[in-house]
């Protein structure tokens, strides 16, 4: 029995690691959660056999799960199975480090030892903390609490919901019934089957809202060196066409290629906006993507000099071949470290929104999309009526974009190779190229269009980076040179996410097979939409959806409340009127009349807020008979006195009121005293 | 703990010697003298409306007398002149000067029977006198003393000969009482007790002026919790709001609903004012200040019922302590 008692108490621990599930992912703990409990476990129960070794007992059970941690996880520090200091220090780094690491990642993390090692840790502190309580004290209930806490903890990194939290749930208070209802002190069924019920209905009603409490907060900006932003070397780079930057291959290529995405301007700079973190072991799209999407890959030699930006695409996935960190809003990707020389290669996955060029050319904005419209200083006079020429004085709509885009392309010159490239970003250099040069490169061109689309309603963003040349290279690689510097805006599309354009036309020979920019090259070419914007038909596979109660659950759930009601009902009554009548006197009568018309109710008395204690009495008389109703009368005359004279009601006029509950709850038949009882209908309170 | 101080309850003793004295002449409506009184204490005017017969003379005549102040009657016809009211300036050769006659206002009670038989003109004459307890005339302001009330009486079935009174004489009076019939024993006693000769003017007054100000001052001082007089002034508000009516109580009436509540008060005896009192007083002082709406005019219920369906869906500040 006791073994029974250590093992539910060992395994807690261990469902409690386990709900770091969405944090790690389910397949990553189970062998350093489950190898290091069993650890525990067998050591703890043998040293129970053995007298001499009681004393010793926790030390031992720590030692053979710090054991079990560094075969499951640290066996690249162990020569041959055997812990060495490499490991010790592994370890140590574990304790110390490991959480924070975690923290700063994005979720799923990614499944290294550096980052799980806090989660076994903590398992086997509680399954030793657990079983010494158990054996020691023979405290039961305290056996449970580090693994209940371990699991709370759990649950502020992220909350579970649903059927992940129902099972949860039914599995901590089954394990916790075990050990109470083997305790020697005599079983505590009651309390196994109230906590059991408990997690059953709180998993079935608890929102999958947000958490209103996380341990996670917003990661700070990246330390280190000053970084350049690549928008400002872009016409340093058109100067030096041929430097070879990246190589790219795969299945599928993009046309382009982001190293830095920019959406704060304050008129002279632009930056980025976002926070980086670790990025884990799979980054999801952006809940602004509604639509199907799919999986790309690609591998890429970066030869960007002590450059920290890596080409990246808008919603990257995750990264092989190197570990940078990421901004999940804009898809940048930071490489971490010291400046290494050299290539990097490295290989990229990203998810690509499928969307057909129709449905795009018709889709409205999201004007939501982080960054898109940011509250900024007031433009020079003549843009905002520069906008509505350029969006055709269409409303807010991807057409509208499109609009803007070609009109562009019609008016403006891009500098060719032999002019003298203009530099800057700011309102003087956007005014001269968009009044008086009309000539500009690509930083121009998209600056111009950001801040046109923004005050024609279209949220936008500026991005940088590299167009993929038109063809690859005989090996089958594309390479990309510096000549392929550019800068595009991207326009925010409900449901579909950022869509690059290109006022330039300089992608016009890169691929687009499949993906955004084939579809916006079918959007340009449908014709112009005189309907209303319509919403991108959300993909059934990557809706977010609730998620569904199974009808075990509900069925479960049904005799759970059936027997929780009787219990439940009557305590709350209970409950509510002894916090009522605890209350300084004044708000004792009152509570005490409050209390007499929530009862009243309950018996089916007609009561409405605007009623007065004079009023209910009238009311209940048919119910409860002149007696009581006078009772009630005399109650009034007391809350009277209490709430409207000044004076403060003494202890006898408190006993008085609540005398009067008392009668109006023993007024009525006890048919009708039972069922009001296990009613709601006074519980909800009078409206 | 008595709230009630002696003050409150001096007050009571002069509201219920007035009750009890009034109720010698007047059978079987205890509520309507108590309300009559409590427009006496609360220095309000009364509209006293009835079809003919049923005592309205009879109940102004008793609160006259019941009071040891001057006394004068007005039988409003439609003949009668302002200055009749008021009083005119009468030229004195002998003085070569003018000299102001007081008219039949300048009296502590005013029985204005049959008011709206008055020329709409005539009846104006009374506006100022009951706002403001004063008279101006030829450029002289002439005070009328204080207690100073008007206690009106009106037929509300008979249009031929009748004037309707206009919307703001009707808002100066704090209450519009009805007296309705009798129950069949109250009416034999009625009928005896005239048998017997018994009359308003058999009554003798059981308060002086003195001491009848002195109890309005008190009842002027009586505590109101703000939480109270935020709930009449929501059944004012509420009444602007209701679909039937066209124009609701004004200020003036959120002002009318405490007093007498703080009247009504004082006849029960109380220090204090409760949500009771303003429910029990709202009908009386809101329903004569409303004006409704065609549809609402010609339905059975009336003003009355639009204020009984206001006072049952406004939340009374008992309701929401205590939760």
């Amino acid at each position: 029995m006791t073994a029974l008692r250590v093992g539910a108490v060992v395994l807690s621990g261990a469902l409690g690691g386990l709900l770091f599930a969405p944090v790690f992912g389910l397949s990553t703990l189970l062998v350093p959660v489950l190898v290091p409990a069993a650890a525990v476990l067998v050591t703890t129960l043998c040293a129970r056999r053995v007298a001499a070794l009681t004393d010793w007992r926790p030390l031992l059970a720590t030692a053979a799960g710090l054991l079990a941690v560094a075969e499951t996880l640290l066996w690249p520090t162990t020569v041959a199975g055997l812990p060495t200091g490499r490991t010790a220090v592994a370890l140590a780094d574990g304790v110390t480090r490991s959480w924070w690491r975690t923290m700063e990642s994005t979720w799923p993390a990614r499944p290294d030892a550096g980052s799980v090692l806090f989660v076994p840790l903590l398992v086997l502190v509680c399954g030793v903390l657990g079983s010494e309580l158990l054996l020691r004290l023979r405290s039961p209930l305290s056996a449970v609490v580090p693994a209940l806490g371990l699991a709370v903890f759990s649950q502020l990194h992220v909350a579970s919901t649903g059927v992940v939290a129902v099972a949860a749930g039914l599995g901590l208070a089954l394990l916790a019934g075990v050990v109470l209802a083997t305790d020697r002190a005599g079983p505590r069924w009651p309390f196994g089957v109230v906590a059991l019920a408990a997690a059953v209905i709180t998993g079935l009603v608890l929102p999958t809202a947000a958490p209103r409490v996380a341990l996670r907060t917003e990661p700070r900006p990246p330390a280190g060196s000053p970084l350049t932003s690549p928008l400002d070397q872009l016409a340093g780079r058109l100067l030096d066409p041929n430097v070879e930057v990246l190589r790219v291959t795969g299945a599928v290529i993009p046309d382009r290629w982001p190293l830095l995405v920019l959406d704060e301007f304050d008129g002279v700079n632009w930056a980025p906006g976002g926070r980086f973190r670790r990025l884990g072991r799979l980054l999801p799209p952006g809940p602004q993507v509604t639509v199907a999407t799919r999986r790309r890959t690609a591998a890429i030699r970066w030869a960007g000099d002590g450059d920290r930006w890596l080409p990246s695409q808008t919603w990257p996935a995750t990264v092989h071949g190197a570990e940078p960190r990421v901004d999940p809003v804009h898809g940048t990707l930071l490489r971490t470290g010291p400046a290494a020389s050299g290539p990097l290669d490295y290989r990229l996955d990203w998810w690509e929104p499928s969307v057909d060029g129709a449905d795009l050319a018709r889709a409205t904005v999201d004007p939501g999309a982080p960054g898109g419209l940011p509250a900024g200083g007031p433009a020079p006079s003549g843009y905002p009526e520069l906008a509505g020429a350029g969006v055709g004085g269409r409303r807010p709509s991807f057409a509208a974009a499109l609009n803007l885009e070609s009109y562009l392309r019609t008016n403006y010159r891009l500098a060719g190779p032999g002019d003298a490239l203009p530099t800057g970003h700011g309102w003087p250099q956007l005014t001269a190229f968009l009044r008086e040069t009309r000539r500009g490169t690509s930083e121009q061109f998209a600056a111009a269009y950001v801040v046109l689309a923004r005050l024609a309603g279209i949220p936008a963003r500026l991005a940088v980076g590299y167009r993929t040349p038109p063809r690859p290279d005989p090996d089958g690689w594309y390479t990309v040179r510096n000549r392929d510097a550019l800068a595009w805006p991207e326009v925010a599309v409900a449901g579909v996410g950022w869509v690059p354009l290109d006022p330039t036309a300089a992608t016009a020979m890169s691929p687009a097979e499949g993906g955004l920019a084939e579809a916006t090259a079918q959007a340009r070419d449908v014709a112009p939409e005189t309907a209303a914007p319509q919403p991108v038909p959300a993909a059934n596979s990557t809706a977010p959806t609730r998620p569904v109660v199974p009808w075990w659950a509900v069925l479960l759930a049904v005799p759970t409340a059936a027997v929780m009601w009787p219990v439940a009902v009557p305590a709350a009554w209970t409950i509510r009127a002894w916090r009522r009548r605890r209350r300084p006197p004044p708000a004792a009568v009152s509570g005490a009349w409050v209390e007499a018309r929530d009862r009243l109710s309950a018996y089916g008395v007609a009561v409405s807020s605007a009623m007065t204690p004079r009023d209910l009495a009238e009311s209940a008389r048919p119910v409860v008979g002149d007696a009581i109703a006078a009772d009630i009368r005399r109650l009034g005359g007391v809350v009277d006195r209490a709430l409207w004279s000044g004076a403060v009601p003494d202890a006898g006029e408190v006993r008085l009121a609540w005398g009067v509950v008392r009668a109006v709850r023993r007024g009525v038949p006890w048919r009708r005293r039972f069922r009001a009882t296990l009613g709601l209908r006074g519980l909800r309170g009078t409206r | 703990m008595n709230p009630a101080g002696p003050a409150r309850i001096a007050a009571h003793r002069v509201a219920a010697r007035i009750v009890e004295n009034v109720g010698q002449i007047i059978r079987g409506k205890p509520d309507l003298i108590r309300f009559a009184v409590a427009a006496l204490l609360a220095e309000g005017h009364v509209l006293i409306e009835d079809v003919p017969g049923l005592g309205k003379t009879s109940l102004a005549r008793c609160l006259a007398r019941s009071v040891g102040g001057s006394l004068s009657r007005i039988q409003f016809t439609p003949d009668l002149l302002p200055g009749d009211i008021t009083g005119v300036s009468v030229y004195q050769p002998a003085k070569e000067s003018f000299t102001f006659h007081r008219g039949a206002v300048f009296a502590n009670v005013v029985v204005a029977d049959e008011i709206n038989r008055g020329t709409p003109k005539t009846q104006s004459a009374l506006l100022e006198v009951m706002a403001e307890g004063r008279v101006t005339a030829d450029g002289e302001t002439h005070r009328v003393p204080r207690p100073f009330l008007v206690v009106a009486t009106q037929n509300p079935i008979e249009l031929a000969g009748t004037y309707r009174l206009p919307e703001a004489q009707l808002d100066r009076f704090l209450m519009r009482l009805s007296v309705g019939y009798p129950d069949a024993e109250d009416e034999l006693r009625v009928v005896l007790a005239d048998k017997a000769g018994a009359s308003p003017e058999d009554l003798r007054p059981v308060v002086d002026v003195p001491t009848l100000t002195q109890a309005i001052a008190q009842v002027r001082d009586l505590r109101v919790d703000e939480a109270v007089a935020d709930y009449a002034v929501r059944l004012a508000a509420a009444t602007r709001e209701h679909p039937d009516v066209r124009f609701g109580a004004s200020v003036r009436g959120s002002i009318a609903l405490v007093r007498a509540a703080q009247a009504l008060a004082v006849l029960a005896g109380r220090g204090f004012v409760t949500p009771d009192d303003v429910k029990d007083v709202a009908g009386a002082v809101l329903a004569h200040r409303l004006v409704l709406s065609p549809e609402a005019e010609l339905a059975m219920g009336g003003a009355m019922e639009v204020v009984r369906d206001v006072v049952s869906a406004t939340v009374s500040p008992t309701s929401g302590a205590g939760r």
